[in-house]
C-alpha cells in the first residue's frame, strides 16, 4: 500500500498541531505544509512589540521541527484553488498537490475600511509578523501613534505599545472599548483605567481621512470634526475567516468554513481548523467561528488524529477571551453578553473590579470578570468561572449564593464538586504529550531552585512525623 | 513511582504554613499571594482545605500554551511552566477550569505547582500531614465531598439569614 498523502494549509496553531497528531499516528504518512508565512506565534507579537521577547522566541517552527516531523514545509506559498473531486491542491507557484486527506486552517486577515489615505506609509495593520517588523521599524523614539479600532487585538497591541513608552490615542466607532468582548460597564472600567495611563480614548468616533503633514507625520481627521496628529497608525477594526479557496471549491461556508464534530468540511476528505473553521459549540449552541488560540490547538489535534483514521468527536470550543490592559485583566466566557438570559453584576469601582455572571437555570453559562492582576490573576477565580461554565454544572442553591456573593467563587466551586466534575469528563484526546517545539533546548530543571533549597536548610526535616489520617466521619 | 499531592481536609488547620513555604519558593518572600498552592477558608466553622493543581492528564493550560511554554517534568511528571518560553498572555489561567494557574505581575509569567522537581514544600512544612507527597497514580479530587458535606448546613443557614433579612 502506498504511503497516506496528507497536505495541511496554515502553519499556524491548527497546522502545526494537525501535523503532530498526524505523525503520532502514522510513521511513514508523506505530510505537506503549505504557508504563505514562516510558522510562528501570533499571540506573541505584541510582545515582541514591547521588546519583552526576541524575534527569536516568536518563531514556532524551524527546519529541525519539519524535519523531526518528518514535513515537507512549502513556506512562502499560497494554496489558489482547489479541486476535491480529482484531490488536487494548487499552489501559487503553478505546482499541484495530490492528497488523500486535506486540511484547511488558513486561518483569518485584518479588514480594513476605506478610509482615504489607508495607503499612506506608515498606516499599519498588525496582524502578521511582517507587520511587526514594519510597525518596530517605523517607530522613531518615543511615537505617538493612533489605534484605529479598539477591539481585543486593538488593545492588546496598545498595551504593548504603551509598556515600550509610545504616547497613544484609540478611536472606536461604537460607544464602548472592546465591543465584542465586554459590556457596557466592564468597559468603562477599561477606558478609565487607560485614561489614567495617558491614553486618549476616542469612542462614537469614525476616522474619516487621513493625510500626511510635510513632517510626514500622519494628520488624521475625525468624523466629529476633530483632528490628531501622530507618526503612526495602527488599523485594527476586525479580522474575518480566510474562506475564500473553500468557497470557491463549492464546500459548505457560512460565517466560517462549515464542520462537523469530526472537524470535517461538506466534503468528507477536506477537514478544517483554526480561525476559518466553523465547529461545535461547547455550549450546544449553533456551530460557530471561536478565532481564539485553544480553539485552533483542538481543532487541529483533534482534526490530524481523525485524518490519521481516528474517529474522535469534539465538544465543542468554549468562546472566551483574555486580555491584560495595563495590569488590568479583562476576561469574557461562554455567553458573557447574556442576550436573553438573566445575569448578576457587582463592581467595586475604587478598586477596578467588575462582575457580570450569566445564568442559565442553575448553570452558570457566560461570565465577564474584570480586576486588577493581584486581585484577579493571583486568585484565579477566571478559571474557576471558566470551569463552572465548561462543566455547565448544576449549582442548585449556590447560583443564589453567587449572586449575592459574586467575589467567593472558590465555596461553591469545591462544594459544587466541580473538580470531580471535569475530571470525569471524556478526554477530548488524551494525556498531553510534551510538545517539542522551537524551544526544545529548554528543559526542566533538575535542580531544586535556589528558594527551596534555602527552607530545606533552615529545616531539613519534616515538621511531624507522619501521622495516619483519621478515618472520615 | 508517581507521586501525588494528596491533600486531607479533615487534617487542616488553617494555618498557612503550606501557602508561606510555597511563596518562598515561588518568589524567595512570605507573600501568601504568590502562593500556588491556596487554603480555602470556611472560616465560620474553623474548616479550611488546602487546594493546588492536580496535574491533570490532558492539561488544559498545556493545549492552550501559545510557545508550549508548559511541559512535563520526566521526574515527577508535573506539568511545569518553562518561564523563558512563557509570555504571560494568561491564555493558561483562562484555560484552566480548576483555577491553578496563575499570572505572577511582578514576573509577567505564568506560575503553577511544579511539584517542587519532587520535594514539595507545602507538604514538607504541613506540621498535621493534611498536605502529603505519597504515591498515587490518577489526580482527584481530594476535597469536594468533604467541601459538599460541610457546606450543608452553611447554605441553608445562608438562605435563612437571606430570608430574614427580605421579610
Amino acid at each position: 500500500m502506498s504511503r497516506a498523502q496528507y497536505v495541511i494549509v496554515g502553519a499556524g496553531p491548527a497546522g502545526l498541531n494537525a501535523v503532530e497528531s498526524i505523525r503520532a499516528q502514522d510513521r511513514q504518512a508523506d505530510i505537506k505544509l503549505v504557508s504563505v508565512e514562516p510558522a510562528y506565534a501570533r499571540m506573541a507579537l505584541p510582545y515582541y512589540l514591547s521588546g519583552r521577547i526576541e524575534r527569536a522566541h516568536l518563531l514556532t517552527a524551524d527546519p529541525a521541527y519539519y524535519d523531526r516531523h518528518g514535513v515537507e514545509p512549502l513556506v512562502g506559498q499560497r494554496a489558489v484553488s482547489l479541486d476535491t473531486g480529482s484531490r488536487q491542491l494548487r499552489l501559487s507557484d503553478g505546482q499541484v498537490l495530490a492528497y488523500d486527506k486535506l486540511l484547511l486552517a488558513p486561518g483569518s486577515s485584518p479588514t480594513v475600511p476605506p478610509i482615504p489615505g489607508r495607503e499612506l506609509p506608515g498606516v499599519h495593520t498588525f496582524w502578521t509578523l511582517d507587520d511587526a517588523d514594519r510597525v518596530i521599524q517605523a517607530a522613531v523614539s518615543q511615537p505617538e501613534a493612533l489605534m484605529v479600532g479598539a477591539g481585543f487585538v486593538g488593545l492588546i497591541v496598545l498595551s504593548a505599545m504603551l509598556k515600550a513608552g509610545w504616547r497613544l490615542h484609540v478611536t472606536e466607532m461604537l460607544p464602548q472599548v472592546l465591543p465584542r468582548m465586554l459590556d457596557r460597564a466592564a468597559a468603562s472600567l477599561v477606558s478609565d483605567w487607560l485614561r489614567a495611563r495617558g491614553v486618549q480614548v476616542h469612542t462614537e468616533t469614525q476616522v474619516i481621512a487621513i493625510q500626511e503633514t510635510p513632517s510626514g507625520r500622519k494628520r488624521v481627521l475625525m468624523e466629529s470634526g476633530s483632528q490628531i496628529e501622530v507618526d503612526v497608525v495602527i488599523v485594527a477594526t476586525g479580522v474575518r475567516p480566510n474562506v475564500d479557496l473553500a468557497q470557491a471549491a463549492g464546500l459548505q461556508v457560512e460565517s466560517g468554513i462549515l464542520v462537523n464534530e469530526y472537524l470535517q468540511t461538506s466534503d468528507r476528505n477536506v477537514y478544517a481548523a483554526g480561525d476559518a473553521a466553523q465547529g461545535p459549540d461547547r455550549l450546544g449552541g449553533p456551530r460557530a467561528v471561536h478565532a481564539i488560540q485553544p480553539t485552533a490547538t483542538d481543532h487541529g489535534r483533534l482534526a490530524g488524529a481523525n485524518m490519521a483514521g481516528q474517529s474522535v468527536a469534539y465538544p465543542g470550543s468554549l468562546s472566551m477571551n483574555i486580555l491584560d490592559v495595563m495590569g488590568l485583566h479583562c476576561v469574557s466566557i461562554g455567553r458573557w453578553d447574556a442576550r436573553g438570559l438573566e445575569s448578576s453584576t457587582a463592581a467595586d469601582h475604587s478598586r477596578a473590579l467588575y462582575r457580570r455572571l450569566v445564568w442559565e437555570e442553575d448553570r452558570l453559562v457566560g461570565a465577564v470578570l474584570v480586576g486588577p492582576s493581584p486581585d484577579l490573576a493571583l486568585v484565579n477565580d477566571i478559571g474557576m468561572a471558566k470551569g463552572m461554565i465548561q462543566a455547565q454544572v448544576h449549582l442548585g442553591a449556590w447560583r443564589r449564593y453567587i449572586e449575592s456573593n459574586p467575589w467567593d467563587l472558590r465555596r461553591p466551586f469545591t462544594a459544587a464538586r466541580v473538580t470531580e466534575l471535569l475530571l470525569n469528563e471524556p478526554a477530548i484526546l488524551g494525556p498531553s504529550r510534551p510538545r517539542i517545539y522551537r524551544f526544545r533546548d529548554l528543559q526542566v530543571e533538575s535542580e531544586f531552585r535556589p528558594t527551596h533549597s534555602q527552607l530545606l536548610r533552615a529545616r531539613p526535616e519534616a515538621l511531624v512525623p507522619p501521622i495516619p489520617a483519621p478515618p472520615l466521619r | 513511582m508517581r507521586k501525588v499531592l494528596k491533600i486531607v481536609p479533615e487534617l487542616c488547620t488553617g494555618c498557612a504554613l503550606c501557602e508561606l513555604a510555597c511563596s518562598w519558593v515561588q518568589v524567595g518572600a512570605f507573600d501568601l499571594k504568590a502562593s500556588v498552592i491556596k487554603v480555602h477558608h470556611f472560616g465560620e466553622q474553623l474548616r479550611f482545605a488546602p487546594y493546588t493543581c492536580l496535574q491533570c492528564d490532558e492539561a488544559w493550560c498545556m493545549t492552550a500554551c501559545p510557545t508550549a511554554a508548559i511541559t512535563i517534568d520526566p521526574d515527577t511528571e508535573a506539568k511545569v511552566v518553562l518561564e523563558q518560553a512563557c509570555l504571560g498572555c494568561s491564555l493558561c489561567g483562562l484555560a484552566c477550569p480548576y483555577g491553578t494557574i496563575f499570572y505572577h505581575p511582578g514576573r509577567q509569567v505564568a506560575i503553577k505547582c511544579d511539584l517542587c522537581r519532587g520535594d514539595p514544600a507545602c507538604a514538607r512544612f504541613c506540621p498535621t500531614n493534611a498536605v502529603q507527597y505519597v504515591p498515587g497514580d490518577s489526580p482527584q479530587d481530594w476535597i469536594g465531598a468533604w467541601a459538599e458535606a460541610n457546606n450543608v448546613a452553611f447554605l441553608r443557614m445562608w438562605a435563612d439569614l437571606e430570608r430574614r433579612a427580605e421579610t
